[in-house]
């Protein structure tokens, strides 16, 4: 593991009285890794950003790069490539103008520029589009166009703010791959701000899981998914059940109509489990110590394609539960009895300190 | 011919007949009495004759008052833009929730009479004024005359004319936005360099408008040179009003309106052209 490209020390940011937008922030990002941080919009996620990038003063705290503290430099003397969610295209410069601008800024000689930029938009498949000016490109190139004038510049670090949002669905995935893509040739340290699991889970090395200002949980896609620290960073990256209950001194936990064991022992309380509805089977006979089951009749049934949703009313309480459809699957009808069966090492169980119990996501 | 074009000309009969009625012909008519003659009374010679084109071309007078008002109302206009462009830049940017009472407050002086506020002007800088008084304060034996002279003429048209100069340049800001600030500066552009490269260029459609305005309304203008002018400073609009109601020389006035006219064409040519260069 090489050592921290990009270090943020109790980053903090405040806006007038109140709480801090951005509260003690701690973070290392790796030479060449591509950190998302992910959170509902009011996180904090893009004012850490915008402090990184020098566009937002911190109120306390250091941000480092490569060992140097940028805390209080302009953004002009940053050296960052930064993506707006607008794109932010300077509308009286054509594509080849925008693309220019950072390395005129640089003083760099004519000729180079104009190989470099010529470089720049063939790397993001925009080669011969140069003179056209920004509006008269779709919201795809334009977002292409954003991010080759932010890499041209061959910056320390590229940061990049909810740069998909703005795409439709189709053409995001397509970006999605390609902003990967070109991250991993270039080896460079990114920073991504988004608040799309998917799109974090699908692109990151690493993501950090920002509420309220604060860091939740900062792990690889698979940690985050699997092994959530909370129930907020659980609820957050994907669709889950919830039920709370309590657990004794074998381990075991009562919640609602059902009786549990979970992936992870934990002391004797209240606790908050959760499933994810997809690792919830239908009418298995899978019985066993790794296995927990429940029976219900089903509420309702919702087919949306690729998955059949179908509420289970388990008597107390009720169930997501999700599966893959294929052809001649049948879709059960309501009041139809099922037995449901998941794995313990698919229950989620979290602590439930009586004086946070408001803990709701 | 459509019956949708039918319907549209139908429509637009109605102004057209009336902008002819009370625009166009007066204009004729503006045109024509400058072809005419009038005695030392006033009154209108019969026929139609050049002496009076004759007399302004041959007169180095004339050519100075154009001289003189053209410069005047660029001086103001330049002014006029350096006061508003900070005042207009800084409402840009201020938050949705300031930004409606801040325009508000920029735009009140225009209720107060230009009559009123020209005289303001005079109390201020008159030889009796708190700027002759501060200038005396500071050991200046004798305080410079800012009254009765151009100096007072540019002040207090600058003063009149900013409202409307900020309302047109916050109208052309539209395409000024802080993220293209912001891109530029991360991009590497010092402060002043992201002003001349970005926030510049993509103001000078409020710049142009906003200039076009105060350099019609400065020439036009007609109470604050003549008031603050005291008499002493010889100005397009100035001379039509002596020569109408003083001198009682109607050809004159007509043909020096006309050549307000001409001018004003040459400002309007210059915006269109510009306006495209621009865009």
């Amino acid at each position: 593991m090489t050592e921290a490209h990009l270090v943020l020390d109790h980053l903090e940011k405040r806006f007038g009285a109140g709480p801090p937008a951005v509260a003690s922030l701690s973070l290392d990002v790796r030479k060449g890794e591509l950190l998302g941080l992910l959170g509902p919009s009011g996180c904090g996620k893009t004012t850490t950003l915008r402090m990184i990038g020098g566009l937002a003063e911190a109120t306390a705290g250091h941000i480092l790069v490569g060992g140097r503290d940028v805390t209080t430099l302009p953004p002009h003397k940053r050296d960052m490539g930064i993506v707006f969610q607008n794109y932010a295209l300077f509308p009286h410069m054509d594509v080849a103008g925008n693309v220019a601008f950072g390395l005129e800024m640089r003083k760099r000689p004519k000729a180079e520029v104009r190989e470099r930029v010529e470089r720049a938009l063939e790397m993001v498949h925009l080669q011969g589009l140069g003179h056209r000016k920004p509006r008269e490109l779709s919201g795809g190139q334009q977002q292409r166009v954003a991010l080759a004038r932010a890499l041209v510049i061959e910056p320390s670090i590229l940061l990049l703010d909810e740069p998909l949002s703005n795409l439709d669905a189709k053409l995001r995935d397509e970006m999605r791959t390609e902003i990967r893509d070109i991250q991993q040739r270039l080896g460079i340290t990114t920073i991504f701000v988004t608040h799309d699991q998917v799109e974090a889970l699908a692109m990151c090395d690493r993501i950090a899981v920002m509420r309220a200002g604060l860091l939740e949980q900062v792990g690889t896609p698979y940690e985050i998914y699997e092994t959530p620290a909370t129930p907020f960073v659980a609820d957050f990256v994907g669709r889950i059940n919830r039920i709370d209950g309590e657990r004794d001194g074998n381990g075991e936990i009562v919640a609602g109509p059902f009786r549990l064991r979970a992936a992870k022992p934990g002391r004797a309380g209240k606790v908050t489990v959760m499933v994810r509805p997809h690792r919830i089977h239908v009418a298995t006979d899978a019985i066993g110590p790794e296995w927990n089951s429940a029976t219900g009749t089903i509420r309702r049934a919702t087919y949306v394609g690729d998955v059949l949703a179908c509420e289970v009313d388990c008597g107390g309480a009720t169930l997501t539960v999700e599966r893959h459809t294929h052809p001649g699957l049948p879709i059960p009808r309501g009041g139809e009895a099922v037995t449901l069966a998941w794995r313990v090492s698919d229950t989620l169980a979290f602590d439930r300190p009586a004086a946070l119990s408001a803990d709701a996501p | 011919m459509p019956i949708a074009s039918r319907i549209a000309l139908a429509l637009l009969l109605p102004a057209l007949l009336v902008n002819m009625a009370v625009f166009l012909l007066p204009m004729g008519n503006l045109a024509l009495l400058s072809f005419r003659q009038a005695n030392e009374g006033g009154a209108l010679l019969e026929g139609i004759t050049l002496a009076t084109w004759a007399k302004m071309f041959g007169d180095i007078f004339y050519a100075e008052l154009v001289r003189d008002s053209v410069v005047i109302a660029l001086a103001i206009t330049g002014l006029t833009l350096l006061c508003s462009y900070p005042i207009a830049l800084f409402i840009h940017r201020a938050p949705d929730r300031w930004k409606n009472m801040l325009v508000v407050m920029c735009i009140s002086p225009l209720l107060v009479s230009a009559v009123v506020r020209t005289y303001g002007w005079m109390v201020i800088l008159g030889d009796g004024g708190i700027i002759a008084a501060f200038l005396r304060w500071l050991g200046m034996v004798k305080a410079p005359r800012m009254v009765f002279n151009t100096t007072g003429v540019v002040v207090g048209l600058t003063e009149i004319l900013m409202p409307y100069m900020i309302l047109a340049l916050i109208a052309g800001f539209g395409r000024l936005n802080t993220s293209l600030e912001e891109a530029a500066a991360s991009l590497g552009a010092k402060p002043f360099t992201v002003f001349r490269r970005v926030v510049l260029p993509l103001t000078l459609p409020g710049i142009m408008l906003g200039c076009l305005l105060a350099f019609v309304l400065a020439v036009s203008s007609f109470i604050t040179p003549k008031l603050l002018g005291g008499g002493r400073v010889f100005l397009l609009a100035t001379e039509i009003y002596d020569q109408a109601i003083v001198t009682l020389n109607w050809p004159v006035a007509a043909a020096l309106s006309i050549v307000v006219l001409v001018i004003f064409g040459f400002a309007l040519t210059l915006y269109g052209r510009l306006a495209r260069a621009v865009a």
